[in-house]
């Protein structure tokens, strides 16, 4: 069946749409009344793919919708979304640890720092896929190859960001430590930590964009669970709605980690640029 | 060398990129004692300070400094911009020792003696230039140096400010007793203060 105009209007009525939306937008400050507006667009765009493509190519948004209420409601959509989130968690813990540390080394040290530089090159540089395909290679299908690729495709982000803070880090202030005898735990926690905090903070949030994309991918390449997983198995069997409530899962999957953990870590980090206005 | 010496230059000289900036100088400063140093820019003042600070090393002679209690206020107030006044007075007196409820509180005396009490909990960047430098001060003087170096703490500052915190300083070198090297461009700040004035030459 052809899609037509007509039937578009019986899975999402736009008059309709758009009249509440003209209530409930005012509501809100300027900005978020953008960001609102943005949001708008991209579901007309996505709204009249759908109405121009075939439903087995692309789902509309409330098909979408419904899907993703059906996944709720049965409880997959909790299992594989705290699947992802863990493997998720523990590999952006360990690159943080890694990337962070090793950048520190490389801070305060030019011969580590060019002894790090090959291998930043080469783990920067080689194609998600192919690390993918090592990681399986290595470890086999399950969780220890989904968090070796998010752990080697964000580490290196948190090191470059680590060392850019040291980069740009005041050196008068490193001189005022000098002169009042700063014992090194203070040198860290006074001056290096804080300094260096906006740019281990950048360099998370672009470490957690990666890590979402590298955690879906290594799902669905060699994992028996997770959204990556449930993405491919919908794709396999050509459920256009549930692969695209699965698209949806993969951004709810970003938002649980921006608001669960770099929005509070940025609060805690920047609270005195905040205070100081 | 004199044994009471606290400063002690020794044919002392530096170059930076093969440009002498301080050829064989010698200088002895005795405890109490302050010392004016002048000059036009590129005299080698400054880094005379980071000399004797030991943020630098001679290319050439001795620096003999009798006390590891040594302040530092610099040409611009050099404040943590994450801490507060307070916390950034009590980080200089915690690296000197103190615990951190004595820091705090020590670090409360003294901004309440450069005038400063009700902007404890302020970030540097809501105080004013000359505010900073006060917290500076305080800094300065709460870790009880017995070496005081200023680089031309007052020059980004307006006159009346300038002005009232020159009388902040001179009080609290007068009360304190400590042995100071205060570069400046401006001799009248010198004025009453000084024991010596060194003039430098490029």
């Amino acid at each position: 069946m052809q899609p037509t105009l007509e039937r578009a209007h019986t899975i999402l009525p736009l008059p309709r749409v758009a009249a509440g939306l003209k209530k409930f937008i005012p509501a809100f400050p300027p900005r978020l009344r953008w960001t609102l507006a943005g949001i708008g667009l991209l579901l007309l765009g996505w709204q009249l793919l759908a109405m121009t493509t075939h439903s087995a190519i692309v789902a509309s948004p409330a098909a979408t919708l419904a899907a993703l209420h059906q996944l709720g409601r049965s409880g997959q959509l909790g299992i594989e979304l705290v699947i992802s989130l863990k493997r998720l968690l523990i590999a952006l813990a360990l690159a943080s640890g890694l990337g962070f540390g090793l950048g520190l080394i490389a801070g305060f040290s030019r011969a580590c720092r060019a002894l790090l530089e090959p291998l930043r090159w080469v783990t920067m540089t080689l194609p998600t896929v192919f690390v993918a395909i090592l990681g399986l290679l290595w470890f086999g299908l399950g969780d220890t190859q989904v968090i070796f690729l998010v752990m080697v495709i964000t580490a290196p982000v948190i090191y470059l960001n680590t060392l850019a803070g040291f980069d740009t880090l005041d050196q008068h202030l490193i001189e005022m430590g000098r002169v009042y005898r700063f014992p090194r735990w203070q040198f860290f926690t006074d001056i290096y930590l804080p300094g260096i905090g906006f740019n281990v903070i950048t360099g998370l949030t672009l470490a957690a964009g990666l890590g979402v994309r590298a955690v879906l991918m290594a799902e669905l390449l060699g994992a028996a669970d997770g959204v990556g997983h449930s993405f491919n198995r919908a794709w396999t069997f050509l459920k256009t709605p549930e692969l695209f409530a699965w698209m949806l899962a993969s951004l709810l999957l970003m938002a649980l980690l921006e608001f669960g953990l770099l929005m509070p870590l940025r609060r805690v980090l920047m609270r005195w640029q905040r205070e100081a206005g | 060398m004199p044994a009471t010496a606290m400063i002690q230059l020794d044919r002392v000289s530096k170059a930076y990129n093969g440009l002498l900036v301080l050829n064989r100088l010698s200088l002895t400063v005795n405890p109490g004692e302050v010392v004016g140093l002048v000059g036009p820019s590129g005299a080698g003042k400054t880094t005379l300070l980071h000399l004797i600070a030991g943020l630098i090393q001679p290319d050439e002679g001795h620096v003999h400094v009798a006390s590891s209690r040594l302040s530092y206020v610099f040409q611009e107030p050099r404040l943590l911009p994450w801490r507060s006044a307070a916390a950034n007075v009590a980080a200089a007196l915690r690296a000197n020792g103190a615990d951190r409820a004595s820091a705090r509180m020590l670090a409360q005396e003294w901004l309440q003696r450069v005038g400063l009490a009700a902007f404890a909990g302020y970030y540097p960047a809501q105080l004013s230039g000359g505010m900073q430098q006060r917290v500076a001060l305080a800094r300065a003087f709460a870790v009880q140096p017995d070496i005081l170096l200023l680089d031309e703490p007052f020059s980004h500052l307006d006159d009346g400010y300038k002005q009232e915190l020159l009388a902040c300083l001179r009080a609290l070198i007068q009360a304190t007793g400590v042995t100071v090297v205060y570069v400046t461009h401006a001799l009248p700040e010198l004025d009453g203060l000084a024991n010596h004035i060194l003039h430098l030459q490029p």
